[in-house]
């Protein structure tokens, strides 16, 4: 066979691509029936296909067509088989297609994003042109733009970011190494200062085999950075650079770029500044259409399906509690599905115990007394200070009810405390657990041990500094994940671990047990978010597609959808039925280090490391609303319990209250909002700012808000 | 200790204010001091080792002196070796489709505590503990035999559990009746027997499963309490003896 696909190669050099795409598919169904080694010759030799497919670029849209659509045929009768080797040979002629098929405006409708790459062999950076002519290309696409007319000017200096980077990482690619370094030192100050961390990184990348250690610039070179551009702007760029002598640049920019073009109105460097910042470009507006159900899931009183005379009549024989406290979920007010709320049995949740029935009932005695919260009215702010951390404190969580707290810290210890006067307690020994009264009404009591009664407990087991520590719901669990790669569960009932939960290899930055318990996400460096069961030793959902770490997880309220952000600075609405990615927001210049969703569901407030705050409409997939004063990275959010005041704690070591009521209020999401995703952000940061608090030298690592709207505010004191 | 501004002093070595320079290169503007020193030493021990190896591969390759490509090689397979990286995309987006397709799995309700399989847990003791007492031969023959707890725990740093109160052995292979847990947490009981001098078992065995637990809610209190038999056990232990395999207990308390 592989003398076979040699001739086809050479046949292929010679001929025109169409035809030569036909004898490899049928070359291809005919490999396809035998097994093992010849799969593997295949995928070896498909490097060299692919190669030369991609080399005659430009051709002409229909080839390139045929081309992308012959190869993805072709790609299908391997099920199975080494993943990255034989997926490869589809993107590059895949890409071509689709990169003809986008710039026509149309979509193709697979989206190049999410399928399997090309591994680093076979993403091989053409020679498009002499090397020494870099410069030359970049310096008169720049003088073009610069001479441009100003509302185009804004939206096509989008470009120059992704195109430098591209075209150095092919010099390095290429190996001509003094090329790039004269390259990069010559345009790498024109750039954004939001780019800086990038281009530092890029700086150290001056060797074909720097760049095998570097996932995340392999995955940038690998995946298309997105542009949001106007037709009006697009059409002089393209119309520029088809000229003879620009065609280099429009080779790089038909294979590395996916221009999103829009009709309308072309964006102000405000709009775009806003909107882009992140490794990825700007999100595509298909990204963000499909339909998200981000409503509450009803709240049952009892076991059973809720109905309207059954809810009456089990109100009067159940518990005492007459009146109907003031909830802000779905739950009594109205009978009718939410349209906008997942159905109840969308995923599998687990029952509901007894002690969470109690816990409920708790809850609403509480929210009864809740302080209602506003401008007017302020939450009082408690903090925790962790004192002799000696800036080891790298996680820490609180419990809903506010009873514990448990510190994460860098020596790889879990402490937990107690927040309450009463102690923490272990239960008894099997030996003394015998000796009980069984069906005395306490034995919830004696099964206690109080010789064991501290008002602090240490958990040792990790090997690693713990990133990230969650309670879960019903205060029986605990979960910390470590920098040793794995997430642990730990019982509170007998402060031992239960199960060391081994699947990201690499640091676990951040893990949270699901609203309803029983679920948990972590999300690590190895760039991926998993969903577990307790019960299952592995994940249930992985959910892969950023380009960098993932270094925040959060569950949405109604536990249908995550929320991860990442160090590639985007942060993406993942679905936990199927995995699919169903929101990507972009917006943020830097890491992200916090994710809040507001208590209706609606909403989601991230913060980063470039100190903004960003709100997000989940429905509608846009941003709408910009939180600017903190001078430092955001470590924490959090929203009150009714949703009317977001608190944010930072580096900086303060605490910012702002008004979420009025952010989220009028929002005009005219039609033409939605179809191209243009915001325009009200510069309101100050209005809506209703406090500063600052503390001596504490940065926030954590906020919560008590079940009656007190904020509980925890961090490590830092002496410098 | 204090993070220190950078300030490189006069006196420093050479490769210490080359560090030094590297450091503000990448953008790292305060750190401690010591961490110059840790640089440099990893710096160190790297080239040294990938030397090394370069070394042994020229001289493997019969090679009068160590040129580019062995240190090229060297480099590779310590690449290889040490610092991974992690899976490429397209690996990821792959074995995130396989994993997504399958059905998120129903929840059993009414389960206890929704742990993995007692193999996957941190829950078993992993240690045993020597008897005291001679071996009592009854006429079930040798009672000491090793008695399992769940396997493959031994080379896992886990905290006992509590279900070790005595120096009887811990755990059984079968159950007989229904042995002691409670709610959130599960651990194997033993109701001290006097008579037989029984060992606990190596945790190496992976084969016995340990299967003692059988959760039964009580009422409305979500209280599993269990009880456990242990003269049957003894028996049903015995009946499991050709299973297993025999420990030489003399040795052991020889040693």
């Amino acid at each position: 066979e592989r003398q076979t696909l040699l001739a086809v190669l050479q046949f292929l050099r010679r001929s025109n691509l169409r035809e030569s795409e036909e004898i490899l598919r049928r070359e291809a169904r005919l490999l396809s029936d035998d097994l093992g080694g010849s799969v593997a010759t295949v995928a070896s030799s498909s490097p060299g296909v692919a190669a030369v497919t991609a080399v005659p670029p430009g051709k002409g849209g229909a080839r390139a067509g045929g081309c992308g659509v012959a190869a993805r045929g072709w790609r299908l009768p391997f099920p199975g088989g080494t993943p990255g080797a034989w997926g490869s040979p589809a993107p590059p002629a895949a890409s071509g297609a689709l990169r003809d098929a986008e710039v026509q405006g149309s979509v193709s409708g697979v989206v190049v994003e999410d399928q399997p790459d090309v591994s680093a062999v076979l993403s091989a950076y053409n020679q498009q042109g002499d090397p020494t002519l870099y410069e030359e290309y970049y310096s008169g696409l720049k003088h073009f733009i610069e001479c441009s007319l100003d509302c185009h000017r804004a939206e096509l200096s989008q470009l120059f970011y992704p195109l430098f980077v591209h075209m150095y990482l092919e010099l390095v690619y290429n190996q001509h190494e003094s090329e790039a370094k004269s390259f990069f030192e010559r345009f790498h100050g024109d750039q954004e200062c939001y780019y800086q961390d990038d281009l530092r990184v890029l700086s150290s990348l001056t060797k074909k085999e720097h760049m095998k250690g570097n996932e995340t610039m392999l995955d940038f070179r690998t995946s298309k950075f997105v542009l949001r551009i106007s037709r009006d702007s697009y059409q002089l760029l393209k119309r520029h650079l088809q000229e003879k002598q620009n065609n280099q640049i429009w080779n790089i920019v038909q294979e590395h770029l996916y221009i999103d073009i829009f009709d309308g109105m072309p964006r102000s460097k405000q709009q775009i500044d806003a909107m882009v910042g992140s490794l990825a470009g700007e999100a595509k507006r298909e990204a963000n259409k499909a339909k998200v159900f981000f409503g509450l899931l009803k709240e049952p009183e009892f076991d059973v399906p809720l109905d309207d005379e059954d809810e009456e009549g089990e109100n009067e024989e159940g518990k005492p509690k007459k009146k109907k406290p003031k909830k802000d979920s779905v739950g009594s007010k109205s009978k009718k599905q939410d349209p906008n709320a997942p159905p109840q049995n969308r995923i599998p949740l687990p029952e509901l115990k007894d002690s969470d029935k109690l816990d409920k009932v708790m809850n609403m005695k509480e929210a009864a007394r809740r302080v209602r919260l506003g401008p007017e009215c302020l939450p009082s702010i408690c903090f925790y200070t962790f004192l002799n951390a000696y800036q080891g404190l790298t996680a820490v969580d609180i419990t809903d009810d506010s009873s514990m707290i448990v510190g994460g810290f860098a020596d790889s210890t879990v402490r937990v405390w107690s927040v309450t006067p009463k102690k923490l307690r272990s239960v008894k020994t099997a030996a003394d657990l015998s000796l009980i009264d069984k069906e005395s009404d306490d034995v919830l009591e004696r099964i206690m041990d109080e010789k064991t009664a501290s008002e602090l407990k240490i958990l040792y087991g990790h090997s690693g500094p713990v990133y990230g520590t969650s309670f879960s719901p019903d205060r029986n669990y605990l979960l910390s994940c470590s920098e040793d790669g794995t997430v642990r569960l730990w019982s509170l009932q007998t402060f031992t671990c239960l199960v060391g939960y081994k699947g990201h290899n690499y640091p676990v930055w951040d893990t949270q047990f699901s609203p309803y318990g029983y679920y948990f996400v972590s999300g690590g460096h190895d760039r991926v978010a998993r969903l577990w069961a307790t019960d299952h030793y592995q994940p249930l959902r992985i959910f892969a597609g950023h380009l960098a770490d993932v270094t925040c997880t959060r569950f949405h309220p109604n536990s249908n959808y995550i929320a991860t952000g990442s160090a590639d600075r985007t942060v993406r609405l993942w679905d936990v039925l199927n995995g699919n990615c169903v929101r990507i927001f972009t917006g943020h210049k830097g890491p992200i280090h916090s994710l809040a969703f507001s208590p209706n569901g609606r909403f989601l407030a991230t913060g980063a490391t470039d100190g903004r705050v960003l709100l997000w409409d989940i429905g509608h997939g846009l941003m709408v609303g910009e939180l600017k004063g903190h001078t430092d990275t955001i470590y924490a959010l959090r929203f009150s319990r009714d949703g009317e005041i977001l608190a944010s704690g930072s580096m900086d070591n303060t605490v910012r209250l702002w008004d979420a009521v009025k952010a989220f209020e009028d929002l005009e999401t005219d039609d033409f909002t939605t179809a191209t995703g243009h915001i325009n952000l009200p510069e309101n940061s100050q209005d809506l700012l209703l406090g500063t608090y600052m503390t001596k030298s504490t940065p926030v690592v954590h906020l919560h808000f008590t079940r009656r709207n007190l904020l509980l505010a925890a961090g490590a004191y830092s002496s410098q | 200790m204090e993070p220190a501004k950078m300030a490189s002093p006069k006196s420093a070595p050479k490769d210490a204010q080359v560090m030094a320079q590297i450091l503000k290169d990448m953008g790292i503007t305060e750190y401690e001091p010591r961490v110059i020193n840790q640089m440099l030493e990893f710096a160190y021990r790297y080239v040294t080792t990938i030397l090394e190896d370069a070394k042994i591969y020229s001289s493997h390759a019969k090679k009068s002196s160590v040129d580019a490509d062995d240190v090229r090689l060297a480099i590779q397979c310590r690449t290889d070796q040490s610092f991974t990286s992690p899976p490429p995309r397209d690996f990821l987006l792959d074995i995130a489709r396989q994993k997504n397709q399958t059905p998120l799995p129903l929840i059993k309700p009414y389960s206890g505590p929704r742990l993995p399989p007692d193999r996957y847990c941190l829950t078993a003791p992993n240690y045993r503990l020597k008897s005291l007492q001679k071996k009592v031969s009854s006429s079930a023959g040798r009672i000491t035999v090793p008695r399992l707890s769940v396997g493959a725990v031994s080379s896992r740093p886990s905290t006992p559990t509590l279900g070790t109160p005595s120096a009887q052995t811990v755990s059984v292979s079968t159950k007989v009746g229904t042995p002691v847990s409670l709610t959130g947490q599960r651990f194997t009981v033993q109701i001290p027997s006097s008579q037989a001098a029984v060992k606990s078992a190596t945790p190496t065995t992976p084969t016995v499963q340990n299967v003692l637990i059988n959760p039964s809610l009580i009422g409305p209190k979500n209280i599993l309490i269990t009880t456990n038999m242990v003269s049957s056990q003894n028996t049903s232990n015995d009946s499991n003896t050709l299973k297993r395999k025999h420990e030489d207990d003399d040795d052991y308390d020889n040693l």
